[in-house]
This record gives structure tokens, sequence and C-alpha cells, in this order.
């Protein structure tokens, strides 16, 4: 049928054609507007079993829909669409399309843990938040969060000198994520450590951002962890029905 | 006058368990039957295994009934109902359908329910795909050991729904009651099912989720924690067909969009009718019904298992939809109170 309150419908599921008959009545244009079916037709079966494969993810199927998650929830509070309780139901029926219809906004979850204490199931939801953002990420829904892209350059850095060395941690996230590196909280924050720390300390730091000195004997401890992290990559993906290699979005 | 028999009327739990009861307390039992076997619902229809024993129906009910049938202070009529009862408490007098008369100091009814028929929820397919299944005739595909098939075509279901309250809490078919056990039932056969086929989902339709008492942990947390089994908040408008798989049509509650789901199986679980003899019954022993049909208790606080008529006991789901366990407790507690009718009549007699 034709439309008019167009503002009661979902804006995807508002269907304009520039050109159509149908029984040789002209149903063309704007005044012609059509609106795409909201029935659910299916559920994804695995939905479930993979974001509880997922770290944090692994208590979902205690939820009883209570709310309490939403009602302590920190983000939910300025952002009304933010609703762990809804999307543990969405990922525990499989309802998959509509979760997606929030993938820009699950990322956001703050990790309180205000959900954590107050959730009488032991669902973990933050951990459920981080799983499900973990998922949408794997499985392409989503490009990696700037928190991910933080994560990793972190870990790559631990992974392969056993420190981390905060300047440069933080210039290549800026480069990965697209920020300029001069950045006026950077600046200030600089001004004044140059301003408060002992010369000898900020000697020691300054030479560490130019020769990356590396935590003693640590070979043996980087090839155990990258052997871990590569099979828990590995298991992760194979729970999710993805090739055994990191995907195209990566 | 005292060592008159008890009269039992039906051999479902709670009747098997007041006939053993009064047996081991020294008393006669006359033990009538319409069907010509005793056992009840678990038997006669055939269920699987118990709520919440995990025990087969087969060897524990039919534990009771051979313990019954073994006991030579009971006196069973299979086949048979009662035609007439008059008297007054300590001095019955019964005449059964066969033309017997004998008299009886009390009667316990045990006369149970009857399951809900589905044809009488068109909506939901019964009788019209053969892959519309009852509860009843899930715990039968258990019990007789075939496994759960889809009847058009003998597949294993890849996918199944169950729709809870089926004939109970439905103004639009004068059945306002909870039937109880249902919710438990279906978890329990949600269970068996994800256990037996474990490639298939299994899916619970409710409105409200009534595993009382510590069947939330048995059996509502464990068919979801352990067996996956999903709990969907929608009652489903109708279930119909494609050719090929039964579609259900709903609302999902909680998203507030329609659902249109394709399914193998189709699983009814079914409510529990006062019994369909209610009304002869209740005229026969000159004891009334309560609103419902079912045969009306006395206040619990006085003595248990009365009826409106002194003398006559009632016990297990002829009062209303009862578990088997408290059935069996009902059972027990019954024949106490008829035990305490036949003492005052010798303690009257003798003052």
């Amino acid at each position: 049928m034709p439309i008019h309150e167009k503002s009661l419908i979902r804006p995807e599921d508002l269907r304009r054609q520039e050109k159509l008959t149908l029984e040789g009545v002209d149903v063309s244009g704007d005044w012609s507007t059509f609106i795409g079916t909201r029935v659910i037709t299916d559920y994804n079966e695995q939905m479930q079993d993979e974001i509880a494969a997922l770290p944090g993810g692994e208590y979902i199927h205690r939820c009883w829909q209570c709310g309490s998650c939403t009602n302590s929830c920190t983000v939910n509070a300025i952002e009304p669409r933010f609703n762990p309780r809804y999307w543990i139901y969405l990922i525990r029926m499989g309802l998959e399309e509509e979760l997606l219809r929030d993938k820009d906004i699950i990322w956001q979850c703050v990790s309180c843990n205000k959900c954590t204490y107050a959730c009488p199931r032991d669902v973990v939801p933050e951990g459920v938040m981080k799983a499900t953002a973990h998922w949408l990420e794997l499985k392409g829904h989503t490009a990696p969060s700037p928190s991910t892209v933080f994560d990793e350059e972190f870990s790559a850095q631990v992974f392969a000198t056993g420190k981390i060395e905060d300047g440069r941690v933080l210039r290549r996230f800026f480069a990965a994520t697209g920020q300029a590196l001069r950045q006026p909280w950077l600046e200030s924050m600089l001004r004044g450590l140059i301003a408060r720390l002992p010369l000898t300390l900020l000697l020691k730091l300054g030479l560490a951002t130019l020769i990356r000195p590396r935590t003693a004997g640590w070979a043996g401890a980087r090839a155990a962890i990258s052997e871990h992290v590569a099979a828990q990559k590995q298991a992760e993906r194979r729970a999710l029905g993805l090739a055994a290699q990191e995907g195209a979005h990566r | 006058m005292t060592d008159l028999p008890v009269l039992v009327v039906g051999a479902g739990p709670s009747g098997l368990s007041a006939a053993h009861a009064l047996a081991r307390a020294g008393r006669r039992v006359v033990m009538v039957d319409k069907a010509d076997r005793l056992g009840g619902a678990p038997i006669l229809s055939g269920y699987a295994r118990l709520v919440p024993s995990g025990e087969w129906a087969r060897d524990a009910i039919g534990g009771m009934v051979r313990r019954v049938e073994a006991d030579p202070q009971i006196d069973i009529r299979r086949g048979a109902t009662v035609a007439s009862f008059s008297g007054d408490p300590g001095a019955f007098r019964v005449r059964l359908s066969d033309g017997t008369e004998f008299a009886a100091s009390a009667a316990i009814l045990c006369t149970g329910f009857t399951h809900f028929d589905s044809v009488n929820k068109p909506e939901w397919g019964f009788g019209t795909y053969p892959d519309v299944v009852t509860t009843t005739q899930v715990e039968q595909m258990f019990s007789s050991g075939k496994g759960v098939r889809c009847p058009s075509d003998g597949r294993e279901p890849e996918r199944v729904a169950i729709l809870l309250c089926v004939g109970s809490r439905d103004r639009q078919i004068g059945r306002e009651w909870c039937s109880k056990i249902c919710c438990t039932v279906s978890a329990n056969i949600a269970m068996e099912i994800r256990e037996a086929l474990p490639k298939s989902s299994v899916y619970i339709y409710y409105m409200d989720i009534r595993t009382f008492g510590l069947y939330e942990g048995q059996y509502y947390w464990e068919s979801q924690e352990k067996h996956r089994v999903k709990y969907i908040k929608a009652r489903i408008a109708e279930v119909t067909s494609d050719g090929r798989r039964l579609i259900l049509k709903g609302e999902d509650t909680l998203v507030k969009r329609p659902i249109t789901i394709p399914f193998d199986m189709v699983v009814h679980a079914i409510g529990m009718d006062p019994n369909v003899d209610n009304r002869v019954i209740a005229a026969t022993f000159g004891v009334e019904l309560e609103k419902y049909g079912h045969i009306r208790k006395a206040s619990s606080y006085a003595a248990t298992g009365g009826t409106s008529r002194p003398g006559v006991f009632v016990a297990g789901a002829a009062t209303g939809p009862e578990t088997i366990d408290d059935s069996i407790a009902q059972g027990q507690s019954a024949a106490m109170a008829a035990l305490a009718v036949v003492q005052d009549v010798v303690r009257q007699a003798a003052e």
C-alpha cells in the first residue's frame, strides 16, 4: 500500500520506485512509497554460541531479561539506544538483523561494570558487550573500534619487547586512527612532565624512545605468548565459522 | 462394621498411593477403575521419564501398580465404574456397573483429569498438519523407543517449537486455570529432544514460565544453560504450512516485530481438563464441583482431602491440575483421613 505518514516508518523500510507499474497502475514516485516487510523470517541459530565462545560472552545464556543491566548502565543514561538487555535478547534468540541496526553503538560501552554488579544472574553484561563488539569486528560488520586499534598496538609492543614505550604507542595509535599527532591535551601533558620530572628520568624516557629497550631474556616468553595468542585467535575464528586466517577487514 | 473396606475410585498415582497406604494400615480396599488396566494417565497415555525423578513411568508408576496388584488386602475391579453410592460415613452402600454390591466405610475419589484436546484450538494446526503433535505424543515417541520423528515422513526434526498454555489460561475456550505442570514438562521434553537429537534446535513460546519451586534450576535454567533451549515470549497466532515445513506466525513481543518462522515439528503443551466424567461422578457420589468442574475440596485446615460430603474424600488431579508427586502425597493423606472416619465410627460405637 502506498503510504503518507512516512515519519512512522523506519527509514530503511521505505521503498520508493522511480518507475514502476503494477497491474496497469503507475505507482512511481513519492506518492506511491511502499513499506518493506517488518516480519522476521528466521533465526540465526549460531549467534548465541558464537558470542559465548568469545571472552566475556560465556554467561549470556543465563539472562532472564530483567533489565537490571540497562537500568544501571552509564551509557544508557545519555544514549537510550544503548540497551544491553535488549541486545542480549537479540543475540540469544538469533535476531541478527535487529542487532546489526545497533552495530555502531555497541562498542561504546565504557566498561564501568555497574551492570556486572547489578545483574542477579551473573551474566556479566559488560563482558557480553565486549564479546559482541569483538564479534561484530570479526564478522566484518564494523571496522575495528579505536579501543581495539589501541589494544592491538599496545599488546604488539609488549609481545615484541616485553615493554611498552608510551610515545610509540600513541604515535602509532594516532596514525592508525587518522588522528593528528599534535593534540592540545598531549602537548600540555608533555609540558607538565618536562617541567616537573627530574632530569635523569627525562633522559631515561628520551633514551627509551630512541633505542627501544627489551626485557632481558624475552625471546622465550615472546614465543610462548605469540603461540598462545595465535591459538586463541584461531579458536575464536573457528567458533565463528570464519576462515583460519584473518579476513579482509584487518 | 469397622472392617468394611474403603472404596478407592481410580487407579492413577493418587489412587494407587491411597490403596497401598490403607492396605499397609490393615484396611481392606476395593479399587475400581474404568480402564482395563491400572496406572492412570502415566501408564495409559504412555508417559516417558517423569518429572522430577527422571524415572520411566513404566518403572515408577508400574511399580506402584504391581505393589497394589500383589496386595491381598486390595480387591481390584478393572473396567468398572460406580453406578450408585448411598448411606453414611462408616456404612456406605456401593453398587458397581457390573451389578456387584457391597458396603464401604469411606470412599476416596482419585478420578484424575482428562488431557486437553488440541482440536479445540484449530488455529494451531493440530489435526490439520501431521507434524503438529501434543506433549503426550512426544512422551509416547520416547516411551515407545521410536524416538522423536515427524509423523508426516519419519524424518528427524531439525527445529522444534513447543507452544505453552494450549488449553490453559484461555478464556476463549473456558479454561482459565493454569495447568501447573506443562511448563516443567515442556522444559523436560525440550531437554530430552536436544539430548536425543543434538543437531536440533528447540524453541519454547511462552506467556509466563511457571517452573515453580526447585524446578527453576533443574528445568528452566538447565534447559537453557546446558541444552540451549530458547524461550521466546510470544503467543503464536497461527500455525500454517508452506507445503514443506510448518510456519509459525506471531509477535516477538520483546522486539515488537512480527515473526514468520519455519519449523519441522510443533508440539502443543496441552493442559489438564477436569475429568470429562466429573458431572456423572459428582451426581453419583453427591459431591460438589468447583466452578471449572473439578471436584471441590473442603477446607484443608479442618481435614485434608475432604469433599462437600462427609466420608467421601478426594486426592490428586481430580481437584485441579496436580503433579504426580503431589498426587501421590495427597493419596496417602486422603487414606489417613478415611482411616480417621473408621476410627470415629468405632469410638462412637463404643461410647
